[in-house]
């Protein structure tokens, strides 16, 4: 098959694709009506709502320690930690919205579509969030609780804080594409449907470096 | 010198209304999402169009706008299994139903081989097969000319085999 066969088939389809499709390509004003709520736009607008309740919540912990003056280590380190991590989510998704804003479809193939399996794929890299878990198992610990009942402490608290803090670093670790080849990370990852599309990216983004590389 | 107003806008989408359908039918597996496509490289083209300033030729403007849209709606729509190699009967007309010339043929043997690229090599063939430049399919997709041809040459050996294939 020479290459200008190849070009006249392809020219052959205008009439045929002319007369096939009906559609009305020049009604703007509809058009304009129709998208205006575009699903980017959607995505950001969620992603500010949650950096402005993360913001809240972020100062509502800073009140908290602040109020508590030191008095209580455990509740300040606690606290500080998830207050600390709630401010990298804040940073990662203005990092987001500040990707979606600088979307622009009039630039190369590659360049925006990179982009945007990029922005699909963050959901992996915002995993380090659940490492905030265990600190939610040690902000009411005090020096008076663990001396009223030692015993106590070492038999329920400890080990319930040791369990989530080892459940939480195994997730982070695990939770991960290049780990799709164990059956539970891929059983877990492939049934939520919020993640298929996560993982899709991750799939495009290798494909978009492999096309980029001329071998 | 382009003009920047909406009759400006709307002349040269008419110009080039068979490439925009050409990527629609490539990109889509069906006439309901294929209107879809069309309508929302439509919106994007005149949402971009005020912005368009004329440092790159409006073709490779154009053919960047909408292969990226087509590109991003066929992976909204797609989930991992669902690539669809087989045009689906509901694209033909009814006169062109009983149609089975040779070219007929060679034609759905090409459009079958399209969609069944992936979704860069098909925007690197649908550019390749509209006559542009190795240097305008480098722009327009933001890799290198070598890779262009390299990739073409690769693509069309593999055209060449599907279509003798068939034809022995």
């Amino acid at each position: 098959m020479e290459d200008i066969t190849l070009k006249k088939l392809w020219k052959a389809q205008d009439e045929k694709l002319d007369r096939s499709m009906k559609m009305n390509l020049f009604i703007l004003e509809s058009i304009q009506k129709q998208k205006a709520q575009s699903k980017l736009k959607g995505l950001a607008r969620f992603k500010l709502v949650a950096v402005i309740l993360g913001i809240l919540w972020a100062l509502f912990l800073g009140v908290l320690i602040y109020g508590n003056q030191l008095r209580n280590m455990y509740f300040t380190v606690s606290v500080g930690m998830i207050m600390l991590i709630t401010i990298g989510a804040i940073v990662a998704y203005i990092r987001h919205i500040a990707l979606i804003k600088d979307l622009d479809y009039s630039q190369s193939i590659t360049d925006t579509q990179k982009k945007l399996a990029r922005l699909q794929a963050s959901t992996f890299k915002n995993r380090f969030i659940l490492l905030q878990a265990p600190f939610y198992t040690t902000f009411f610990w005090s020096t008076e609780m663990i001396q009223s009942s030692v015993t106590r402490f070492c038999l329920i608290a400890v080990p319930i804080t040791l369990l989530f803090t080892i459940l939480t670093i195994w997730l982070y670790r695990n939770l991960t594409p290049l780990k799709m080849h164990k059956k539970w990370v891929s059983y877990l990852l492939k049934n939520d449907p919020e993640q298929v599309p996560v993982i899709q990216a991750q799939k495009f983004l290798h494909e978009i470096e492999e096309f980029k590389t001329a071998s | 010198m382009i003009q920047k107003d909406k009759e400006g806008f709307l002349r040269l989408l008419e110009e080039h209304k068979l490439i925009i359908y050409k990527i629609c039918n490539s990109y889509c597996k069906n006439a309901g999402d294929r209107d879809d496509l069309a309508q929302e490289i439509s919106y994007q083209l005149w949402r971009s169009f005020t912005y368009f300033d004329g440092r790159v030729k409006f073709s490779t403007w154009m053919y960047r706008v909408a292969l990226n849209v087509a590109i991003t709606f066929y992976r909204k729509t797609k989930t991992n299994e669902a690539i669809i190699q087989l045009r689906e009967p509901d694209t033909e007309t009814e006169d062109s139903r009983d149609d089975t010339s040779e070219t007929e043929k060679n034609i759905n043997t090409l459009q079958r081989f399209i969609n069944e690229l992936k979704e860069l090599d098909k925007a690197l063939m649908i550019l390749y097969l509209e006559e542009k430049s190795y240097s305008e399919i480098s722009e327009i997709l933001g890799i290198t000319e070598t890779n262009v041809a390299t990739r073409i040459s690769r693509i069309k050996d593999k055209l060449k085999q599907k279509f003798s294939t068939i034809n022995n």
